[in-house]
């Protein structure tokens, strides 16, 4: 009875908080209208930026800018997943607009590294 | 659009869940922490109360005290339709179809994402089997088509049943407990978080033939019994549905429990800390390397990076080793009496450890079995990528409720590991009175505590940072 109680208290304590929820917008360039650009440099074996997290919103599209010095392509871990080429060089690359929240890896799987996570809410 | 699309030939894991929100996260550490020492304070009263001659025995075959199964409430009709040969045979014709569908899209069906094999193989089976067995209870070992084909070649063999699958040695559960298990469990959570090709046909289809193989020789070799440790997906199946409401009693008939009590008739066999640190220990990983500061040191400049596949392997090694040796000291870290072996407690004190498992499960694969699940029923209409509709679901869409409702998902997400690490706290204080000395009953009980409201702490740590 006790842990039922328990259970049942934490149940309702964590669902009345945690609806507090947080619609602040995200940063600066963060309007759905202009698109999100990252820029993206392929060097050798290494690839900047490394891994890090970016806030994008729904609706919102994200333009890669690419300067590579080889051919390759990135992977786009959204559902359905994308594949998108460049070229030495520099390309422009543009996915989205990505209307469902979650988190979508960006990837070069030549160099099976991720470049991006790209954070959609 | 200045970007070339093209669907992606390989490759299960798209879109993934927003990290939970710091404060949810936040708030249910403190509320795991709270409840945690609410039922520590429950144990002092309750040693008070206690009658003085708690003096527990505990056999060295890992047996616990609580042999008598708690009743419960027998459920007779239900009992009867589910222990009648009609329902047996139905629960077998639906294994042996599903074998049966997976062998014909593994065999004939095309090299492609949208085989159903993938789903098949890593969400229905791998996660389904948790959903399935915490609702329903063991329901692998019901539908299991190498049991089945198992007591088919049994009855080939002249074997009329009468010797209840026996095979040809005795399986010696107590000398080997759920060991064989653990390689299974190690191979499937390699293939799924480690191996790089593993959204390729070929490896699949080879995982299941040796797995198939495997099992029919053991089953052959030491008997039907040898499923229920040895079979990687009953001893997963069967350890969730301990969480389940449907129990047996001491006569073998189905009956009603509360998960706690069903929990309590879990028997502690050699292996089972092995068991829960290697499910717990591997789900840890798959959210900690998709971490930010991990993902940007595997590959930054250092020796680790350099040899990330090599790092990876091992860490699938680690990281249930780390568990287990947690769980281990924290539950050796009392005064025992004359009685009793410390190194027999982890054994003892392992099936509390099966609700913060199953928590964990839950929260890290909710949504992604709730997609992941569908598309795999959409695909299953059309096995060979034809555009026919078999099943008459290759038109539905996939519904993305949880994606849609980030806060629920987040909250559902701490509910589960809370709720599964009070579950584990009053189920390991429970076990510490029938197996502790009393007089270490409370002190006893602290460090195993700590290390329970670590995991979860951990766990909640990295539903917020992975």
């Amino acid at each position: 009875m006790a842990t039922t109680a328990a259970v049942l208290g934490t149940a309702v304590l964590l669902t009345g908080c945690g609806s507090s929820d947080n619609t602040a917008d995200n940063g600066s360039d963060g309007s759905a209208s202009s698109p999100k650009v990252i820029n993206v440099t392929f060097s050798g074996n290494s690839v900047t930026p490394n891994g890090d997290r970016v806030d994008v919103a729904r609706g919102q599209k994200v333009e890669f800018v690419v300067k590579a010095d080889a051919a390759g392509e990135i992977h786009v871990h959204s559902t359905p997943e994308k594949e998108l080429e460049y070229d030495a060089g520099t390309t422009e690359l543009t996915v989205g607009p990505f209307d469902t929240p979650g988190l979508i890896e960006v990837e070069s799987h030549a160099l099976d590294k991720t470049i991006v996570q790209l954070q959609v809410k | 659009m200045s970007g070339d699309y093209a669907p992606l030939a390989h490759g299960i894991g798209g879109r993934q869940d927003l990290p939970v929100p710091l404060e949810t996260a936040i708030l249910a550490a403190v509320a795991a922490l709270v409840i945690s020492f609410v039922v520590l304070a429950w144990t002092v009263r309750r040693r008070d109360d206690a009658p003085q001659d708690v003096s527990p025995t505990v056999s060295t075959d890992g047996g616990s005290r609580m042999t008598s199964a708690p009743s419960g409430r027998t459920v007779g009709w239900l009992g009867r339709l589910v222990d009648s040969v009609a329902w047996m045979v139905v629960m077998r014709c639906v294994g042996m179809l599903l074998l049966a569908y997976t062998a014909m899209v593994a065999i004939f069906g095309k090299d492609l994402e949208t085989n159903p094999i993938f789903g098949i193989f890593y969400i229905w089976w791998w996660v389904g089997i948790v959903f399935a067995s915490l609702l329903l209870g063991p329901v692998w070992r019901t539908v299991s088509p190498v049991r089945t084909i198992n007591a088919a070649i049994d009855r080939l063999r002249g074997d009329s049943g009468a010797n209840d699958g026996a095979g040809l040695f005795d399986y010696d559960e107590t000398r080997f407990g759920y060991w064989p298990a653990i390689v299974g469990l190690f191979a499937f959570t390699w293939m799924e978080l480690i191996y790089t090709h593993n959204s390729y046909l070929g490896p699949v289809r080879l995982w299941i033939a040796l797995y198939l193989a495997a099992m029919l020789i053991g089953g052959q070799l030491w008997g039907s019994r040898f499923y229920a440790y040895a079979d990687p997906f009953e001893v997963y199946s069967s350890l969730m549905a301990k969480l389940s409401v449907w129990g047996r009693d001491d006569e073998d008939r189905l009956v009603l429990r509360t998960p706690l009590a069903n929990l309590a008739t879990l028997a502690p066999r050699r292996g089972l800390v092995a068991v829960v640190a290697v499910l717990f220990g591997t789900i840890v990983f798959d959210s900690f390397r998709d971490s930010v500061p991990w993902l940007k040191f595997t590959q930054g400049d250092n020796v680790i990076a350099h040899h990330a596949y090599l790092a990876d392997n091992l860490a699938l090694f680690l990281f249930p080793a780390a568990v287990a040796a947690f769980f281990c000291l924290g539950t050796m870290l009392t005064g025992v009496g004359d009685d009793l072996d410390r190194r027999h407690l982890p054994g003892l004190l392992a099936p509390s450890m099966v609700p913060i498992v199953a928590g964990y499960v839950v929260a890290h694969y909710l949504s992604y079995f709730w997609e992941g699940g569908q598309a795999t029923l959409i695909q299953a209409s059309d096995p060979f990528g034809n555009g026919s509709n078999w099943f008459g679901t290759g038109d539905w869409s996939v519904s993305f409720f949880f994606a849609y409702h980030p806060t629920a998902l987040a909250n559902i997400k701490v509910l589960a590991v809370v709720i599964g690490h009070i579950l584990g706290v009053v189920s390991s204080h429970q076990r510490a009175v029938a197996v502790l000395p009393r007089r270490h009953l409370v002190t006893g009980q602290i460090p195993l505590l700590i290390t329970m409201i670590g995991f979860t702490v951990g766990g909640l740590y990295l539903l917020f940072a992975a």
